[in-house]
């Protein structure tokens, strides 16, 4: 368990941060400048805070009132940096036993050895840096930090540097690599994708603050602000109020019409916002009608994106008030050919009540 | 692909200020060399004890001006381009002005500071000691002079250190001094080496604060400039031998270091 309460301003920049990070691997989100690579310093003790605390695995390293900063030598973890900062004048086999001074020298040869075979790099031992590709960079690394088993493993991007085809086999290694050598991990990316596929815990960053924090699928599909629902790219967000409750179901009226939301109970505020994802949207077959009453919609689409293997809509309300909110909903390749979308403007959509989140801010 | 040299007028006009500057230091230079070699025999001159005397001091006063610039110069250079503090600008202009000062200017300062009336000085004559024109005198002399020279190569070195290396070498457990030892110097080593041969070639060539602070004794403080000074008198052809040696240290002393910062260039 790794705990960070810290407050602190550097350069103008007002950071002050709440974390809590279990065995796992818990990804900081959010755009750069947000204050996530900040926050991985303070907790390597790079950057000393103003206030605050931070315990690793029950171990104080950092708290202003009690006068405690243990410094970033003695704090035992790995810290990747983005772009890995090797030691260029250090060949791979030096890089990778740099951290294994303390340790007897045939020991240290076994270590580097064992490390540079797990991370796939034993043959490229006595070259340099600049003689690497990015990936190899970032195991050369990877082993650097992790040869002297630490319990806790900062990531900062580590990704970045990385062909985006290397990057999935990537994503999983680390996976396996954190349950295997029991660490608990944390990584700052602004890849919304990464963070779905790596995390079990997300921690959404924005202007120095964690706006929000949880498991993954939870802070995903139920972000606790606007802000939050946009920072995650929810795409559709739809100010509405709140005019009736029942049966696990919530009514607003929005610019669209009548929107009906699955939700627990009614929010405290009846002034809400509704996050719906485009891919969660559906497009109506026009032969083969939906059976659902609830949140149908007659729309134009008004404009359309392709990327590669979905098609992005932009569409209107037909019936909605002047000035009625835009949908965007994402149309998978296949449908999209089957139903011939091009050929036509005007079609039906179905929001699922459960696809609807209720914000009550 | 080359483009073909073609004729302009500005090209010209480039080429000629080009070709009259080179001719301007070289014809000079050359000359120096020729007539040493030519109305002279400069490997006998060089045997005469002005010249072999002068030579040796030289380069004893200059090694150790030169040890002693890269001991002080080196937390010195660091502390500068990694800490701010208070009066850090003060400082570096300090360090910076005996650069563009006429180091006779330097040499006048020294005798005030470390004369027998000195406020250094004084207290080391009470007990004895004299400072000024002893060959303790040149070292601190050509350091005065020479020692910006390694401090701002030193500096700039430990600036181009990428600062994540010693953040990382900080996270994988080294503390200051191993990280210091381990990245930082020799990351910056082509520099550092790079300034010291400057610091020595200016060392080497100190003239007007030695002249002014050690005086010109045979044997004592009368290093290679000096010599020629007096020789030109006597013995032009020692004159010219000691001229040409000054010469050819110069030369090798800019080529080691243009050197070195290439090979920094490209190593890291």
């Amino acid at each position: 368990m790794i705990r960070a309460d810290i407050r602190t301003t550097v350069g103008g920049f007002d950071l002050a941060v709440d974390l809590a990070v279990d065995r796992e691997i818990t990804v900081l989100y959010g755009h750069s400048g947000a204050g996530k690579t900040l926050t991985l310093e303070a907790i390597a003790g790079l950057l000393t805070p103003r206030e605050g605390r931070i315990t690793l695995h029950d171990r104080l390293v950092f708290d202003s009132a009690a006068g405690v900063d243990v410094p970033p030598q003695r704090r035992d973890l790995g810290y990747l940096v983005q772009s890995y900062a090797l030691f260029p004048h250090l060949t791979v086999a030096q890089n990778i036993a740099y951290g294994l001074s303390h340790v007897r020298r045939a020991e240290r040869r076994e270590r580097v050895e064992r490390f540079a075979r797990m991370f796939g790099v034993d043959d490229l031992l006595r070259r340099r840096p600049a003689r690497i590709s990015g990936g190899q960079a970032q195991r050369v690394a990877l082993a650097r930090a992790l040869v002297r088993e630490p319990r806790v493993l900062l990531l900062d991007e580590p990704f970045a540097a990385v062909d985006s085809s290397n990057r999935r086999t990537m994503r999983r290694e680390l996976r396996q690599l954190a349950q295997r050598l029991d660490l608990s991990v944390v990584m700052v990316t602004h890849d919304l994708t990464e963070a779905y596929n790596v995390g079990d815990q997300l921690a959404v960053i924005d202007r120095g603050r964690v706006l929000q924090a949880g498991p993954r699928d939870e802070v995903f599909h139920r972000p606790a602000s606007a802000r939050a629902a946009e920072l995650l790219g929810v795409q559709n967000i739809l100010p509405g109020r709140v005019v009736g409750a029942d049966g696990g179901r919530v009514h607003v009226a929005t610019g669209l019409g009548m929107v009906e939301a699955q939700a627990e109970s009614r929010p405290a505020t009846d002034h809400v916002q509704l996050a719906v994802r485009a891919e969660q949207i559906i497009l109506e077959r026009p032969d083969r009608p939906s059976t659902h009453r609830e949140n149908r919609f007659q729309v134009t689409i008004i404009d359309e994106a392709a990327f590669g293997f979905s098609h992005t809509l932009v569409v209107r309300a037909d019936d909605a008030a002047s000035g009625a909110p835009t949908l965007e909903i994402d149309v998978p390749a296949h449908p999209y050919q089957v139903l011939n979308v091009p050929a036509h403007r005007d079609w039906r959509i179905h929001i699922p009540p459960e696809a609807v989140h209720v914000i009550g801010e | 692909m080359r483009r073909a040299q073609t004729f302009t007028w500005g090209g010209l006009v480039v080429g000629l200020s080009a070709a009259i500057l080179v001719a301007f230091i070289g014809i000079p230079v050359g000359a120096l060399i020729a007539r040493g070699f030519i109305e002279g025999d400069v490997l006998e001159a060089l045997r005469s004890p002005v010249a072999t005397t002068a030579l040796w001091l030289s380069l004893a006063t200059s090694a150790i001006a030169v040890a002693v610039a890269v001991a002080l110069g080196t937390p010195a250079a660091y502390l500068l381009a990694r800490r701010s503090f208070p009066g850090r600008s003060i400082v570096d202009t300090l360090i910076d002005l005996p650069v563009v000062l006429p180091p006779v200017v330097g040499g006048l300062a020294l005798l005030v500071a470390l004369g027998r009336n000195g406020v250094i000085g004084g207290p080391f004559d009470a007990a004895g000691v004299d400072v000024a024109f002893t060959t303790g005198a040149v070292v601190l002399a050509q350091l005065f002079v020479a020692v910006p020279f390694y401090i701002r190569a030193a500096r700039a070195g430990f600036e181009s250190v990428d600062r994540r290396l010693e953040a990382v070498s900080a996270t994988l457990g080294a503390g200051g001094w191993r990280t210091f030892r381990r990245v930082t110097v020799p990351l910056a080593l082509p520099s550092l080496i790079g300034g010291a041969v400057m610091c020595w070639a200016r060392a080497l060539g100190e003239f007007g604060a030695t002249i002014m602070f050690a005086g010109n004794v045979f044997g004592r403080t009368q290093t290679m400039p000096l010599a020629i000074l007096e020789a030109i008198e006597t013995d032009v052809d020692a004159a010219l031998a000691i001229a040409i040696v000054l010469i050819v240290l110069a030369f090798a002393g800019l080529l080691v270091f243009k050197g070195l910062a290439r090979l920094g260039g490209r190593v890291l």
